[in-house]
């Protein structure tokens, strides 16, 4: 207790600036005994106490002190979702540093250019696949970075680079100090402003180089004011100290950033954090979380779960599950109908539901005591949505960017609509440009800019000071927005017909058998898409009706699948213009992946290299 | 943790022998009636399977399987949850007996007894057969299944053998009549009027109770206390050392677990709850030869086991009241059925099929005195059935009657999915 009694009588009251780390310094003085965060290891989920990780928050901060970092340094996380990447990102902020995150599926070359284009200096690599990155490194190139902290020691031991420093040793490091100099890291602290950089979020450049955008403390502040604590964009209020989370996606996406970090620091919500992604499912299932985000590739990844594994049901089970679909097809339309609240029909139907089917599926989706559910990062298929607002879970779509502290719109409780990503947050800048359509931001939760980059800065400015977004939106009935696309990916087709291909291409990823799927059309005569299959699903698929395979490439290039796939593209094509159906598809034969630099670390595709890489595969529809 | 049952966040909350609300209220409930079961009460006499309890020919079945079920949770320890096939399990029940007998037994003028009470000669009965156990232990440790099946199945030879010595008849009495065994009476020392009686009827709070209610009670209170430790034995570090040496000797070596300790151990500890199930046994018997420690006896306990599931408490119970309520459920279904051969319709034809009352009438169960050969009478058919469960079982659901409860209960988790 010592530890939070100092820091207490040290900070300087009532004046000093909000930052995420005073936030998470006043839990561990109001609850030091309340849950924080937990974590699984060998199975048993351990928890930390808002003790606890002050305690470790303030000998990170005091270790980074220790290690010179001065007002404005930088300091990196290279490492999966931990509790040691939000301490080492409170004891930044604590200390006035600059929080970088780094992608864990980042590759060397990516690696490079981040440290070199942030100047970091002391760099996070949790094991080794991670420290290997930072090695492989010419020192030259990355000349700041002093010292690089590994939290897991296996198969490092014995490394002989001088820069390299065990997790351990850094806290130990920071105890030292704190001996020393006890009231540091409180003065930093409350030295701490409102414009103080406190987080470089590298953009995923689907076009170019990835940017740094700079977010300072009063930005995050205001994010949490906005976003985090908005009355009536969760049912049943703002999110408390008694929900819980699951941390899974990327933490230095700023999506998770603030569905993870700051809703946790501001609000006291419990973080647990997944194993890895490919383990989510289970872990949802274990902690059964209040509050869940999800970007549309999770939320469609568990859709053709519950599909496949409807179908994969015994029959009796398939004819109750037949039922319980169809039930919960209709409640979910009504609901849409009505900005998603019940009507007696819906509640008749859902108590039906409920008994039968929607309470253990939604137990097997980890979902049963969720309240509130957001999608967002990416534009998602109504569908899909549907599907869960059908089965009862609240899935409400949001809008924003990492440049304007994803302050945009939400869709509120009682006033859903489907297919838009809601209202503009009550009493911020929102305009939709009337010549381009392009929507604009003007608010507190603003960037500070690009890092080192003003001219790029400058550029996303309007000449009246407004946020240039890039999508192109649209209003609808005069209070909700719906977003056609991104300005750059809007296809002009040879007959001069304006299509967005981002609806097109999610309402092929509705069917279960679909991963990716990009739309091709831009000067051409008509659209073509390229089609990435879903290997589990469809090589399930394919395992029921006996065809053999072998690779991905090998599925892909069956006739049945290209069939299958057929009629997919053939359904998807009746909900859409003439102009707008996608005449012919390749399917693609590899699996996307970020290293290859198919997609982005967010697993957008790349448009410009996917063209590159599959030009004659498009070249072959068009000749 | 509430309203999360897969959230653990300690390894205790995850070896919870009852981690939810519900199994703990289900668990409380079935303790309840099962202490209940023995008296007519209002509600419970009228419930279904429980209403025939008052009778005193059930209650005492029910406490021979009290009874079983103590041997086999031993013999569990063993063989479900170490993997180590014993057939010697009827010798330790009669070292058990035998111990109980000498040092809690009258002393007569052909057999020795000590007269001490049921304190000290029920544990004594446990600690002898352990010791037993442990000094035979080192030997059946070096083999492995069939081997160590015919080693300990050499025992019961050696068991009846001894008994009919010289020295054997001064301990196990005459080998056609055996010996009295002291009853459950509970005394402080050696007085003559014992603190609580077990073997007579009286007056308990506001309530009479009969001498088999009694020893009812006082068994399935035992039962339920052996239950517990063999759960949590199960739950321990050692359990999980002797389920480790069951999957694979070898691995569970490479591991750290001391392979020659641990079965060591379980040797000890199944022989402790033979013996003292063993003494339980002779005890409510009353008086029985040596005989009945015989082969039959061990492979009653491994078709116990087979039956309800090996490694398992809840289904090594369930097995045992398998086993040994069925040849009474059927003994009373056919009296059922011999009652109903002159009535008209379904039932009266059905019974007329399958019962035979004597030479010239078709049907194939015996109801008739004295009839060798076909038709087999209720108790040969018993024997049948038995043997035919045992394959079944081994074919079919290798698990037992706990394997079917695990699919079923999987089928329901699983819902709405399969997998």
């Amino acid at each position: 207790m010592t530890v939070t009694d100092t820091a207490a009588a040290t900070a300087s009251p009532g004046t000093s600036t909000v930052t995420v780390a005073s936030l998470a310094r006043d839990w561990a003085e109001r609850a030091p005994g309340q849950v924080a965060m937990r974590e699984k290891q060998f199975g048993i989920w351990r928890e930390r106490t808002w003790h606890d990780v002050w305690t470790e928050v303030d000998e990170a901060a005091n270790a980074l002190l220790a290690l010179g970092v001065e007002v404005g340094d930088r300091v990196s996380i290279h490492a999966e979702d931990r509790p040691e990447w939000i301490i080492l990102d409170l004891a930044t902020v604590a200390v006035r540093g600059i929080t970088v995150g780094l992608y864990p599926t980042n590759p060397t070359a990516e690696v490079e250019y981040t440290l070199a284009d942030s100047g970091t200096v002391i760099h996070l690599a949790e094991d080794e696949e991670q420290v290997d990155k930072v090695l492989e490194i010419d020192r030259t190139r990355v000349p700041a970075v002093r010292t690089v902290i590994f939290v897991e020691p296996r198969g490092l031991v014995g490394a002989t680079d001088d820069r390299l420093m065990l997790w351990d040793n850094f806290l130990e490091l920071g105890r030292t100090y704190k001996q020393q100099h006890p009231d540091a890291v409180a003065q930093r602290m409350a030295a701490a402003q409102p414009d103080d950089v406190m987080t470089l979020v590298y953009t995923s450049g689907t076009t170019g180089p990835p940017k740094g955008a700079m977010l300072t403390n009063a930005n995050a502040a205001f994010c949490i004011d906005i976003v985090v604590n908005s009355e009536d964009r969760v049912p049943g209020g703002p999110p408390t100290h008694k929900d819980l989370i699951v941390t899974y996606l990327p933490l230095c996406h700023v999506a998770e950033r603030i569905f993870s970090t700051w809703t946790h620091v501001s609000t006291g919500a419990v973080l647990n954090f997944a194993e890895s992604i490919e383990v989510v499912n289970a872990n949802l299932r274990e902690v059964q979380p209040t509050i869940f985000f999800a970007v549309p590739r999770i939320w469609e990844k568990l859709h053709a779960a519950a599909l496949i594994k409807s179908s994969d049901a015994s029959r009796f089970k398939r004819a109750v599950l037949g039922v319980g679909l169809a039930l919960g097809r209709r409640i979910g339309r009504i609901k849409v109908a009505h900005g998603g609240n019940h009507t007696l029909e819906s509640r008749i139907l859902y108590a039906i539901g409920w008994v039968i089917v929607f309470r253990a599926m939604r137990e097997r989706l980890g979902l049963r005591r969720c309240r509130y559910a957001g999608s967002g990062a990416a534009p998602i298929a109504p569908e899909v949505l549907e599907f869960f607002i059908g089965l009862g879970v609240p899935v409400y779509e949001l809008y924003g960017m990492t440049e304007n502290s994803a302050i945009a719109t939400a869709n509120f409780v009682g006033r859903m609509k489907l297919g838009t990503v809601g209202e503009p947050h009550p009493g911020i800048g929102f305009r939709i440009d009337e010549e381009t359509g392009e929507i604009q931001t003007r608010h507190a939760g603003v960037f500070a800019g690009y890092w080192g980059k003003p001219d790029k800065t400058a550029e996303t400015m309007t000449d009246d000071g407004w946020l240039r977004t890039g999508d192109v939106g649209e209003w609808v009935d005069g209070t909700h927005v719906r977003i056609v696309d991104r300005i750059k990916d809007i296809i002009i087709t040879a007959g001069g017909k304006n299509i967005s291909p981002s609806e097109i291409e999610n309402s092929l990823k509705t069917s279960p058998y679909i991963r990716e799927a990009m739309v091709i059309g831009d000067g051409r005569p008509f659209l073509s898409a390229l089609i990435g299959i879903e290997f589990d699903t469809v090589g399930n698929w394919a395992l029921r009706r006996g065809i053999p395979y072998t690779t991905y490439r090998d599925l892909s290039e069956k006739e049945e699948v290209v069939e299958l796939i057929e009629g997919a593209v053939r359904e998807t094509n009746e909900k859409f213009a003439r102009v707008e159906n996608v005449r012919k598809f390749r399917l693609i034969p590899k699996e996307l992946d970020h290293e290859d630099g198919e997609l982005t670390a967010t697993q957008k595709l790349k448009r410009s290299s996917m063209m590159k890489m599959f030009s004659e595969l498009v070249d072959s529809m068009y000749r | 943790m509430f309203l999360r049952p897969n959230l653990y966040t300690s390894y205790e909350a995850e070896t919870h022998i009852f981690p939810t609300w519900t199994k703990k209220v289900l668990a409380a409930l079935s303790i309840a009636v099962l202490f209940l079961m023995p008296f007519s009460l209002p509600v419970i006499n009228q419930l279904p399977l429980i209403r025939f309890l008052g009778d005193s020919s059930w209650l005492r079945v029910m406490s021979t399987a009290f009874i079983f079920a103590i041997a086999a949770l031993g013999l569990n320890i063993l063989t479900g949850l170490a993997g180590q096939i014993s057939l010697g399990h009827a010798f330790f029940m009669g070292v058990g007996a035998y111990t109980g007998a000498v040092v809690g037994g009258q002393e007569t003028a052909s057999v020795l007894g000590w007269g001490f009470p049921i304190w000290v000669w029920l544990p004594a009965a446990g600690i002898v057969a352990a010791a037993v156990g442990l000094i035979i232990a080192p030997v059946a440790v070096r083999l492995r299944g069939l081997y160590l099946a015919i080693v300990t199945l050499g025992l019961v030879f050696i068991g009846i053998h001894m008994s009919n010595t010289s020295w054997g008849r001064r301990i196990a009495g005459d080998p056609g009549l055996g010996r009295d065994f002291p009853n459950y009476d509970v005394r402080i020392w050696r007085e003559e009027e014992p603190l609580v009686s077990l073997s007579t009827a009286s007056q308990w709070l506001w309530f009479d109770v009969t001498a088999g209610q009694k020893r009812f009670l006082f068994l399935a209170a035992l039962m339920v206390v052996f239950a517990v430790v063999a759960k949590n034995i199960a739950r321990s570090r050692t359990g999980r050392a002797l389920q480790a040496i069951r999957d694979r000797d070898i691995a569970a070596e490479v591991m750290g677990v001391n392979e020659f300790r641990y079965k060591l151990i379980a040797f000890g500890i199944s022989s402790f709850f033979a013996g003292v199930a063993g003494a339980l046994y002779a005890g409510l018997a009353g008086k029985m030869p040596a005989t009945q420690f015989s082969l039959f006896l061990s492979i009653e306990f491994i078709a116990i086991l087979l039956i309800g599931g090996i490694g398992t408490v809840t289904g090594v119970l369930m097995g045992t009241f398998f086993v040994e309520l069925s040849p009474k459920m059927v003994e009373e279904f056919t009296r059922w059925l011999s009652q109903r051969t002159d009535e008209a319709g379904a039932i009266g034809i059905f019974a007329d099929l399958l019962l035979s009352s004597g030479p010239g009438d078709f049907g194939p169960i015996s109801i008739a005195t004295q009839t060798p050969g076909w038709p087999l009478n209720v108790f040969d058919w018993n024997i049948v059935l038995y043997g035919v469960l045992i394959i079944v079982f081994l074919i079919f659901e290798p698990l037992g009657l706990f394997g079917i409860w695990i699919k079923f209960r999987n089928y329901w988790k699983r819902w709405p999915f399969s997998y």
